[in-house]
């Protein structure tokens, strides 16, 4: 028998908060974009280990569309970030505060 | 045929002396006149239409029509309209406007062409609309279209009294005229309001008119209409109407304590001192109550309170007219008092002796003001009669013209006002005596005042043109031409003789002498002449009037005995001002007054205490509604939004434009919604 899928969650799980650790403590934008790739791929392992749990595609289909989407997230979080550096000459998410207030 | 023709033209009665108005206005300063000729023709072309259309009511009927319809059809309940009303009454009337209005034309060729005044068109623009306003409001067949005429009065005087604008007086005095009789017109303009809300309706009545306010309202006492009276009894409810429009009238005809803005209204030119005073703007008050007597003859209180303010109108203006220095002061309280003896007739149930003296009144006024216009131009504008004297023998005409004027004005038999004051005091005298202690206080007070009036009339002929020439103009006065003079001939022969349309003490001894204006308003179509008012008068049910007689003497008695207590009076007033002003030299007396001296003077500090309303109470209480406004209405709303203000500035703290804080937050919201979720699903149990 394989392995159970409380395992896939747990490690799903695991890499999600990974994640979310870089998003909460990190300043470098580059940063930020990496830990959102592994929230995002954390979403792709429950979505791969249900299909396989089930027993049908669907899943796995829609974690091949997550990637294309995480593919254009990144195109365009580059983008962001190329024009955050020339702005403000610097990658750091909070010095780009001018627009509050 | 011929008298339907008269009433198919007596809208052009009112339209010809607009058209002199535009002429006027238009073309004045080409004409060779300045637009008096224009003025003059079509005054005297409305004096003419005037005098057809009298001849047409007496010969056959009275005549009502609608012109105008401007509100009205199927989706309203009433009907808006202007029309004309010609009856007995409207139509003395007009001839009596268009006599005096024709004559102050003339007459403003003499003391303004031939003065050398400049703004002439304006002048005789403003007085030709003066006078078709005034007209138009004689023959308004109804309230509303009379209202509207009315204000068209009041802003005509308005613009004549104030026609030196460039003077400091007479713009004040042109404002404070508009303001305080606008004050009455506010009172006036609810009663509209109140008698189409309660009527539907305001028309006057006449032939072919069934459902006339004032007929509804008589009918709706006795129970055989039902009208809407706003939870009042019908009684009370009409008494407050009539009072409402009373507002008006009293603001016009000049009536205590409205009364001060017509010694102010003397800065105007002396025409038209002459034609406000004797026959439009204070002549419109009365004539208003006497055009809806019918209305105030229900009420027994709002009668008392016309003969209360009239009887005390007429005392008071009398005294304080008895120190002034100036003719025209003289004359303008004068006025006041005459219109108050006006104003109690009506009250004490006199109908015919009202407009009887309103008749006379406006002949002998307009002439003493043309006279003292005459006086003024020989004086080269003095007004002051301490600076006269002597004049009698300079201007003959118009000393004896002016002496027709004043003894008619003091009562002196037999000119024209002695006929007329006498039957005001009689009518309120035998209604008094028959039960009714206002009426006899109304009465007492008209009476003293007849005292009064004998001695400022007296004093002010003696001081005008008696004795020696007081300044170097009287020694030399300017000489006045036929303009001057026709005008003031033809009015002292009027003024002398207008008494006999209704000389009643003669009539009852010999029964062969008519009472001509008795009869001429007692011939009124239904509803609407002497004949239903005296009913209305005397029926229990409405005002409720009885006649009593002085002790004894009966109807002819008390008749005769009132005749001469109040010619006693006014000859007694006279010969004590005869024996005090005559001689070449006469002394001021006022300082024999005492404390009284200063009261007179001031006024007695009416317009001092009117000031103080204006100024003292009413800008406070508007400062302190000011305060109120600013503080507590605004200041809630200010309040409201400066709290949200400051909440949204407190709350957009929030957004800090960090993104980690951003996601903390969004994390920390999951978080707490999942424990909040899994403490109500009992997941930790």
């Amino acid at each position: 028998m394989a392995v159970p899928v409380q395992y896939y969650l747990v490690f799903s799980t695991l890499v999600f908060c990974i994640g979310l650790f870089g998003v909460l403590t990190r300043r470098n934008a580059l940063f930020f974009l990496m830990s959102v790739e592994l929230m995002l791929n954390a979403a792709n392992i429950n979505l791969v280990a249900f299909s396989f749990y089930h027993g049908n595609l669907t899943g796995q289909v829609f974690s091949l569309f997550t990637m294309a989407l995480a593919a254009a997230e990144v195109a365009i979080g580059i983008g962001i970030i190329l024009v955050l550096y020339r702005n403000f000459a610097d990658v750091d998410v909070t010095s780009a505060t001018t627009l509050r207030w | 045929m011929a008298e339907s023709l008269a009433f198919e033209f007596a809208p052009a009665i009112a339209v010809l002396p607009f058209v002199s108005f535009l002429v006027a206005l238009l073309a004045g300063r080409y004409l060779p006149k300045k637009g008096a000729i224009a003025g003059m023709v079509a005054t005297g072309g409305s004096l003419l239409l005037s005098a057809w259309t009298l001849f047409a009511v007496h010969t056959g009927h009275a005549y009502q029509q609608t012109l105008y319809t401007w509100v009205g059809g199927e989706l309203v309940d009433f009907e808006l309209t202007f029309g004309i009303l010609l009856d007995p009454l409207s139509t003395l009337m007009l001839v009596i406007v268009s006599t005096i209005a024709f004559l102050v034309h003339m007459f403003s060729l003499g003391y303004m062409n031939d003065d050398g005044q400049t703004g002439l068109p304006r002048y005789y623009a403003e007085l030709g609309l003066f006078t078709a306003s005034m007209l138009g409001f004689v023959f308004a067949d109804n309230l509303l279209m009379a209202f509207m005429f009315f204000e068209l009065v009041g802003l005509c005087s308005y613009l004549l009294i104030g026609f030196w604008f460039r003077e400091a007086g007479p713009p004040s005095a042109a404002k404070k005229a508009f303001l305080v009789t606008r004050f009455g017109d506010y009172f006036f303009l609810i009663g509209v309001v109140g008698v189409f809300a309660t009527f539907g309706t305001s028309m006057f009545g006449g032939p072919g008119v069934d459902d006339s306010f004032v007929h509804v309202a008589e009918q709706a006492l006795v129970g055989e209409a039902s009208v809407n009276t706003f939870g009042f009894e019908p009684q009370t409810w009409f008494t407050i109407l009539g009072l409402l429009v009373l507002g008006g009238v009293m603001g016009k005809s000049a009536q205590f304590p409205f009364h001060t803005w017509l010694p102010d209204a003397m800065e105007g030119p002396t025409p038209v001192s002459a034609l406000i005073h004797a026959a439009t703007m204070v002549a419109a008050g009365v004539y208003l109550v006497a055009r809806m007597y019918g209305f105030y003859a229900l009420s027994p209180t709002a009668l008392a309170i016309i003969a209360l303010v009239g009887g005390f109108t007429a005392l008071f203006a009398a005294t304080m007219a008895v120190v002034k220095r100036e003719i025209k002061q003289v004359l303008a309280y004068s006025t006041i008092s005459q219109y108050g003896y006006i104003m109690l007739a009506l009250g004490g149930g006199g109908y015919v002796a009202g407009v009887f003296h309103l008749t006379t009144h406006a002949f002998f006024k307009a002439l003493l003001f043309l006279g003292a216009g005459s006086v003024i131009i020989a004086m080269h504008h003095n007004e002051n009669m301490w600076d006269m004297g002597g004049l009698k023998e300079k201007m003959p005409v118009t000393y004896y013209a002016f002496l027709s004027g004043s003894l008619a004005l003091a009562g002196i038999v037999p000119f024209s006002g002695f006929w007329s004051k006498d039957e005001v005091l009689y009518e309120t005298l035998v209604h008094g005596l028959g039960g009714s202690p206002i009426l006899l206080a109304a009465y007492a007070m008209g009476l003293i005042a007849v005292f009064f009036t004998g001695f400022y009339t007296v004093r002010m002929v003696l001081l005008t043109f008696h004795g020696e020439p007081r300044s170097e103009t009287a020694a030399d006065p300017e000489p006045v031409r036929w303009n001057v003079k026709l005008p003031l001939a033809v009015l002292g022969v009027l003024a002398a003789v207008a008494g006999v349309i209704n000389l009643v003490p003669v009539h009852a001894v010999v029964s062969a002498v008519p009472e001509i204006l008795h009869d001429w308003l007692y011939h009124g179509p239904t509803g609407l002449n002497g004949e239903h008012y005296h009913e209305l008068i005397t029926n229990d049910a409405f005002a409720g009037y009885t006649s009593g007689e002085l002790l004894g003497l009966g109807e002819t008695g008390t008749l005769f005995a009132s005749a001469g207590i109040s010619l006693a009076l006014a000859v007694a007033g006279s010969l004590l001002a005869l024996v005090l002003y005559r001689g070449p030299d006469p002394a001021e007396h006022t300082d024999k007054l005492g404390a009284l001296k200063p009261v007179l003077f001031n006024n007695y500090y009416q317009d001092e205490y009117q000031v103080w309303l204006a100024e003292g109470a009413t800008v406070r209480v508007a400062r302190l509604a000011d305060r109120f406004d600013r503080g507590i209405i605004d200041g809630l709303v200010n309040f409201v939004s400066s709290l949200s203000l400051f909440s949204g500035d407190r709350l957009r703290r929030v957004q800090t434009g960090i993104v980690t804080n951003y996601a903390a937050l969004l994390t920390l919201g999951l978080t707490l919604l999942l424990v909040a979720f899994g403490v109500m699903q009992g997941w930790f149990v």
